[in-house]
């Protein structure tokens, strides 16, 4: 029922962000540890702590601590592997079912999203009414409790959210977000890190009310449009729209965290053809093909890279060749820590016909067999030889994760329908975030 | 070395030349030019181990010489001098210094020895050619050059000599521009040495100093070539580029033969539609799609914003349906060089080129791939 008393906003936007998401999902498949401290981590030899439950929290542990250290304050501790496609599965499911309060969503991460309310106002009278929806929605179709904020941008939206957890409703209405924000340090924005806090300290900017008396020149100057949204935002007002279409990839990649130093050449090489393999076959599935590849090494030191040129393509076996050329000139049996592989500037395959080029790949056929049975029976059901000894670390979601396009990393559920557009994940504050 | 110049005389010389001169160096000595003052004439030479420009200017030469110093910072410096000054140019204690009214200059410099010879490398071969027509030959096609492709040999021009026809050839796999220019001239000394035709790929960078370079005089300049070189002459001015080592694809095989469908249209019309249609394709693939009805040419364009941009234009033609995709940038690169009023789209179906040329004449022949929209 539309509420009489109170005018409906000129803009409304809501983000909904699960609490401690990958835990709460542990906690929910899992009666018996509930109300425990639980923390998840990658596969049962990940030392890092990736989420860890509000019980865990409350005795200090943080996501990103080592659980080495976490056991230390909370020996109590449960350790749970991560199970990214169930996490990827429940993101689906929610996002979907958020489909029936707008279908202006944007998936900002695995446990976030945006959702553009303004016209949902008439429907559901207030945006308290629309808050507690999305509160219950997400509960009904996941079990997952989570906190909601409401304001005019999505920067205010997601400070509003934060600042009840778990489990709260914060309304911010337009016209007090400049005064709510004006004492708060400006690092409490989301996307504002060392770099714009410390250039604004120099202006003897520390809080969102002192950055709103700056001259807009001070940050435009500096950083562009995400100083002139900052800027803005703490003056009470965030313009920027919810991104709503899949955008193009800018680069389709995959890494991997080996164990420190590896100098063995045989790991180094399956890390790699893993990785190389990997980008192949999400390339062809979304139906790409790329001329430019990264390949790098990280060792102590810095990382050992370079970027090849090559003819369009998707091919796994070319690839694997250039991780063979790369290891044989430019590896010299440094200890390596991590490895990298990456398609820049993916372009639609077969769209514009170059004369040049031979019509028929060979391979193309193989590709679709091997590409067919995967899909069918499991990623790497049919894979090289030298995969046979790669890494057992299960696959990480990344803050990237979207449930479709090429972002979809990791497939929930094959019945999750799909939920419109969503797009990559941004800071809040316009900022990519390193991807890979 | 000791001369006196103006300041203007010096700069034309120093600004002709300094294109050539990469900003970053490995080789330290690549940064300078080699100045070289001998019986009243100035020649300046710089070069990226690729190519070699050398211009050369008349000045009153008190003793002759020869010196390396930076490139950049003497034409810098040349150009902040006022209008009409005049430089006394000298050598002394490994440095070159220019002094002119209150200001003086002194700039490091590198033995002689050091520069690189690449000019007297081989016999070449000589023509002579309109200076203008060069520039409109190749003109005519370098935008179709391909730019760091791995296949390195797209990444210049093709030029073939067949008796007086001079063809110049671009493609890098998506279209193909061709030009024929038919008023080649032998130098009197030289007779044919075999019955083939003379192929050269001359590398992107030469053709665009040389673009930059040809002026619009109807005087002849001789172009040479040998086995792995090529050499312009112009008035005041010689090029010389290393050729790039590889073999050009068979351009014949993409140009269709006879396309079924004929179109004739007004360039200029088709020209300023797809200017206005391609501000809304998408930024990255710049795709139309052109749709043939009888009479008529419809020009579509869509972004991923679902912003649509819808032209219609008027047309000779018998086609009763064909839609079609292409790069709206390769079509208007290719009209942008066509010279006539009315311009010919030769097309068969939407999987096949699409060749344009001119209405009554093959001199200038432009085949797009189509896009798949």
């Amino acid at each position: 029922m539309p509420n009489a008393n109170s005018k409906p906003w000129r803009r409304a936007i809501a983000l909904a962000d699960m609490n401690a998401f990958f835990a709460s999902i542990e906690q929910l498949d899992d009666p018996a540890l509930r109300g425990r401290p639980v923390a998840v981590t990658n596969g049962m030899r990940g030392s890092c702590i990736i989420t860890c439950s509000y019980e865990a929290r409350a005795c200090g542990v943080k996501t990103t601590m080592r659980l080495r250290d976490a056991l230390k304050l909370c020996p109590e501790l449960v350790r749970k592997p991560a199970r990214p496609q169930r996490y990827a599965e429940i993101s689906s499911r929610i996002m979907h079912a958020l489909g029936c309060i707008t279908p202006l969503i944007e998936v900002f991460s695995v446990d976030e999203a945006f959702l553009d309310v303004t016209a949902s106002q008439k429907m559901f009278g207030s945006v308290e009414a629309i808050g507690e929806h999305i509160k219950q929605v997400i509960y009904q179709v996941s079990g997952v409790r989570c906190s909601v904020g409401i304001s005019e941008g999505k920067l205010s939206a997601k400070w509003a959210a934060k600042q009840n957890k778990p489990d709260g409703l914060t309304i911010l209405p337009p016209e007090q977000v400049r005064a709510a924000l004006a004492g708060r340090p400006v690092d409490e924005l989301c996307g504002i890190a060392r770099g714009i806090r410390e250039h604004l300290a120099r202006y003897g900017a520390h809080t969102c009310g002192d950055v709103a008396k700056l001259p807009m020149s001070v940050l435009a100057g500096r950083w562009g449009s995400i100083g002139r949204r900052l800027w803005s935002v703490c003056r009470g007002h965030d313009p920027a729209p919810l991104e709503l279409d899949v955008a193009a990839p800018k680069s389709i990649g995959h890494g991997k965290v080996m164990p420190p130093d590896t100098r063995d050449a045989d790991t180094v090489h399956t890390y790699l053809i893993h990785m190389a393999e990997k980008v192949a076959a999400r390339l062809r599935k979304h139906n790409y093909e790329a001329s430019r590849f990264y390949i790098g090494l990280r060792t102590r030191e810095r990382w050992l890279e370079y970027q090849y040129r090559v003819m369009p393509t998707d091919s796994s076996s070319k690839l694997r060749r250039m991780c063979q050329h790369f290891l044989q000139q430019h590896w010299h049996g440094e200890g390596v820590f991590q490895v990298q592989i990456t398609a820049q500037d993916p372009q639609p395959t077969g769209q514009q016909q170059d004369w040049l080029r031979p019509q028929r790949d060979q391979q193309r056929a193989l590709h679709q067999v091997v590409d067919t049975i995967n899909q069918r029976y499991g990623e790497f059901a049919i894979a090289p030889g030298v995969l046979l000894g790669r890494s057992d670390m299960p696959n990480v979601i990344a803050p990237a994760w979207r449930p479709e396009g090429h972002r979809a990393t990791i497939e929930g559920a094959r019945h999750v329908r799909k939920t419109g557009h969503h797009r990559q994940r941004r800071t809040a504050a316009g900022l990519p975030e390193r991807i890979s | 070395m000791k001369l006196i110049m103006q300041r203007e005389a010096l700069l034309q010389p120093l600004s002709k030349v300094v294109g050539v001169v990469e900003r970053r160096q490995t080789i330290p000595v690549l940064a300078n030019f080699l100045l070289q003052a001998e019986d009243g004439v100035l020649s300046c030479t710089g070069t990226d181990m690729e190519m070699v420009l050398r211009a050369t200017q008349t000045a009153e030469v008190a003793s002759p010489g020869s010196v390396t110093a930076p490139a950049r910072k003497l034409v810098d410096i040349c150009r902040a001098l006022p209008d009409g000054c005049s430089l006394n140019i000298s050598v002394s204690d490994d440095q070159l210094r220019i002094d002119t009214g209150k200001s003086h200059f002194s700039l490091s410099t590198l033995p002689v020895d050091e520069y690189p010879d690449m000019e007297k490398a081989e016999e070449l071969q000589n023509f002579t050619v309109v200076e203008k027509h060069l520039h409109e030959l190749l003109n005519g096609v370098a935008f179709a050059m391909a730019n760091q492709d791995v296949r390195y040999y797209l990444n210049g021009l093709l030029l073939e000599i067949h008796e007086q026809r001079l063809r110049a050839v671009a493609t890098d796999g998506h279209r193909l521009a061709l030009a024929d220019h038919n008023d080649l001239q032998a130098e009197a000394d030289v007779s044919p040495s075999s019955d083939e035709d003379m192929r050269v790929i001359v590398p992107r960078k030469a053709v665009m100093e040389l673009l930059r370079l040809l002026e619009d005089s109807d005087e002849r300049i001789t172009i040479g070539f040998g086995r792995n070189h090529m050499q312009v002459q112009m008035p005041g001015l010689i090029m010389t580029s290393k050729l790039i080592d590889g073999r050009f694809p068979e351009y014949q095989a993409v140009i269709p033969p006879a396309n079924d469908h004929q179109v004739k249209v007004d360039k200029q019309t088709l020209r300023t539609a797809l200017h206005r249609a391609a501000i809304l394709s998408n930024e990255k693939f710049r795709g139309v799609r052109l749709e043939f009805t009888p009479g008529k040419i419809r020009i579509i364009a869509h972004n991923p914003q679902h912003e649509e941009a819808v032209e219609d234009i008027d047309a000779e033609h018998q086609i009763e349906s064909l839609s079609i995709g292409f790069n709206v940038t390769y079509l208007m690169d290719a009209l942008a060089v066509i010279k006539t009023a009315d311009v010919l789209l030769l097309l068969r179906d939407a999987n096949s080129s699409c060749l344009i040329r001119e209405p009554d004449s093959d001199e200038c022949q432009h085949v797009i791939m189509p896009l798949k929209l």
